[in-house]
């Protein structure tokens, strides 16, 4: 019904895709592309730093030094780390927190946005300043608080305190994003389907969603990525090791005044495979996502 | 339609997941005398891993029918959410914790420990740990170390030392030297065949160490207690703290210490002394153990030549926090920690015991560490450490000797110094 308007903006850049297609023969083109492989070579060192040292016994490290790559494929420091911290039990905190907020802040940034950019409620403006500010306030300064309101109810060193943190911290980011994403929505399109006789939960459920599914899916990747990577909250709220994060876990290996560099290379790699493993499947759905949108 | 029936199926097992974890989370604690819930921070094969490992075992042979549930902590979340957890229903019965003032004396003022001071004279064991040791862990009504109220036990203590790679004196022709004046005469040789003697960490606590420690060399007990425990006005620009880092400034000129070590880290200090790079190292006996494991040339210790007094001090306490449920349990275990078996496990795996019995340590290198920490305590040699006085001292040192290294007049550094001092002395 209203197919001409996705395809009237996708058809300039499909001609935009054609013209650097001619110029990719020229060689700016090719100084660009080793450039660009450099570039990524470069981003690439701390990571191979990581698994060399991961794959070291410690005894390898102090006589070589940290740059050198491993003599041999030693995988007893990572096994060693697992067994120290019960590292399954970990990962499985990890995820379930970090899906549980990524899916819940998502849901809830949809709706408050919906309100914000699409029912343009009375003082939108001042909603969306105060969620921007409430960005800003750094974590330190909420830790005491939260401290002092998830004792009161209960809730201190549980998962369900830090989801429910985090699902209201990423979601006042969400949105602020989904706002102004949904105030640039087809008007048309609402109108439409509005005419058809759907509700506004049916307009929610049936016709924005499906259309900013591309924007949600990114945003759910970035609130799992970011909620796996906390630190300050989980530690201080997860202090029975049955609740820690992957990042709590990994502080276990920094002494007073020693630090094991072999088993935190080990741990780090652990503890970074699984945000990798998540993000590749996701960035496969999210280009399937992108071509439904267009297509609806 | 589909679509969002399948996210909300996802979604509502995802929220029941975390339901019921939440709840098979929150049912420990109240089993009253069946559980002793331990933390600590030591690595598992460091030396106080391995004895609190066998004490554990001996705790629960010696308790038919309880358990110890315990529970190995990141050193950072125990130093930065203490005083929460401690505060609420889900406190340990027992767990290790960090000494001095800013940290067990600011628990014990408000009031968040246990004081032990009954039990450890019941229990007989004060009687154990020398009196230079027990100031750590006896504290005032302000929570200042020193005091007359046990508020926690220390098992082991901790010293600085130079470990000497002996290959390397050999190599060079120098002997390693007993006195200040040998030290300097063997750095002078060192210098002159290429080698830095020193190694040397300027973004970490060895470079304000070193410092420290000449200032030691010039002074005495009250000046000591002057500046750690307040008796009296500490002046930085007195003649002991202007010859400490006079003294430093002059040794990073003359090359004993490398200057461009001002940014590293004591972790690749120590690393660079392992594999073999540097005659000498100033650091604590907590490297001990590392440096048994790694390093591949002949090695020893010894305490800072001709010193009177030297960095150390009682190690990390055992601690009983207020709202313990298991106080009895905790104190048995703190026994057992102290009773000689556990105590000589910890001796001869590098650590420094403080109720060992000599004979019964076999390692050579580990018995002169703990020899050469007797003579300290028997000669009230144990001067603490520098950056303990008051609340973030550590990194005012780090960058005003930092600044030193780079040419800063000594004066102008001691002056910075004595106005952080000042500034957050407890009122």
């Amino acid at each position: 019904m209203t197919a001409t308007l996705p395809k009237k903006s996708s058809a300039p850049p499909r001609a935009g895709r054609d013209a650097p297609h001619r110029r990719r023969r020229g060689p700016s083109a090719y100084a660009v592309l080793v450039a660009l492989a450099a570039f990524a070579g470069v981003m690439l060192i701390p990571f191979v730093v990581v698994v060399f040292n991961a794959l070291k016994t410690p005894e390898e490290l102090t006589s070589h030094g940290p740059l050198s790559p491993p003599d041999g494929f030693n995988l007893d420091t990572m096994r060693a780390f697992w067994e120290r911290t019960d590292f399954g039990h970990v990962l499985l905190n990890s995820v379930l927190i970090s899906g549980s907020v990524a899916v819940l802040a998502v849901l809830l940034s949809v709706l408050n946005a919906y309100a914000l950019g699409i029912g343009r409620i009375k003082g939108r403006m001042w909603v969306l300043v105060l969620l921007l500010m409430a960005n800003t306030v750094p974590q330190e300064a909420l830790v005491y608080p939260l401290y002092y309101l998830s004792k009161q109810v209960g809730l201190y060193d549980t998962r369900l305190s830090v989801i429910i943190v985090f699902t209201v911290i990423q979601s006042a980011f969400g949105t602020y994003l989904m706002a102004s994403v949904l105030s640039a929505f087809p008007r048309p399109l609402l109108e439409a389907a509005r005419i058809d006789g759907a509700g506004r939960w049916q307009v929610l459920w049936r016709v924005v969603v499906p259309v900013v599914r591309p924007t949600l899916s990114v945003l759910l990747v970035f609130f799992f990525v970011w909620t796996w990577n906390e630190f300050l909250i989980p530690m201080t709220f997860l202090i029975s090791n049955e609740n820690q994060t992957v990042s709590v876990a990994l502080g276990v290996l920094h002494g007073q005044k020693l630090m094991d560099t072999t088993m935190s290379s080990a741990a780090s790699l652990l503890g970074l495979l699984p945000t990798v493993v998540f993000f590749l499947i996701f960035q496969r759905t999210l280009s399937r996502g992108l071509t439904a949108g267009a297509i609806k | 339609m589909i679509k969002a029936g399948r996210s909300a199926a996802v979604l509502a097992a995802l929220a029941a997941a975390a339901l019921s974890l939440t709840a098979c989370g929150g049912d420990d604690g109240g089993s009253g005398g069946k559980e002793l819930k331990l933390w600590h921070y030591e690595a598992p094969d460091s030396a106080m891993g391995k004895a609190w490992n066998e004490a554990i075992k001996e705790f629960e042979a010696t308790h038919p029918g309880v358990k110890v549930k315990f529970e190995e902590k990141g050193f950072e979340q125990i130093q930065k959410t203490a005083p929460m957890v401690l505060n609420s229903k889900n406190a340990p019965d027992i767990m290790e914790y960090n000494k001095g003032n800013a940290t067990a004396g600011s628990l014990s003022k408000q009031g968040l420990l246990t004081d032990l001071t009954s039990e450890v004279t019941k229990r007989g064991w004060d009687k154990l740990i020398s009196p230079n040791v027990q100031v750590t862990a006896k504290y005032d009504a302000k929570g200042t170390m020193g005091g007359d109220k046990w508020f926690g036990v220390p098992n082991y203590a901790e010293y600085l030392q130079v470990y000497y790679n002996k290959d390397l004196f050999k190599k060079n022709d120098v002997e390693i030297p007993k006195t200040y004046a040998e030290l300097t005469a063997a750095m002078d040789k060192f210098v002159e065949k290429g080698v830095t003697p020193l190694t040397n960490a300027g973004a970490e606590y060895m470079a304000h160490q070193f410092v420290y420690q000449l200032a030691l060399d010039k002074a005495d007990r009250p000046w000591v207690d002057a500046f750690q425990r307040y008796t009296a006005k500490a002046n930085f620009n007195d003649p002991a703290w202007t010859y400490g880092a006079t003294t430093f400034a002059d040794w990073v000129k003359k090359g004993y210490v490398a200057k461009n070590s001002v940014s590293l880290k004591a972790e690749d200090a120590g690393v660079a002394f392992m594999s073999g790079k540097f005659p000498m190292m100033f650091s604590g006996s907590w490297w001990f153990g590392r440096v048994a494991a790694e390093a591949k040339f002949d090695w020893e210790t010894s305490t800072w030549p001709g010193a009177k007094m030297t960095l150390g001090s009682g190690g990390n306490l055992w601690v009983v926090p207020k709202g313990s449920e298991n106080k009895k349990l905790a104190y048995d275990f703190i026994d057992i920690t102290m009773k000689k078996k556990v105590q000589n496990i910890l001796g001869n795996a590098g650590g420094v015991p403080v109720a060992a019995d000599q004979s019964a340590i076999t390692d050579e290198k580990a018995k002169k560490l703990m020899a050469d920490f007797d003579g300290l305590t028997r000669s009230d040699g144990l001067a603490y450490y520098p950056d303990w006085p008051v609340a973030g001292f550590y990194d005012v040192w780090v960058s005003q000797i930092q600044k030193l290294m780079n040419g800063e007049s000594p004066s102008k550094v001691l002056g910075n110094v004595q106005k952080a001092y000042d500034d957050g002395l407890p009122k």
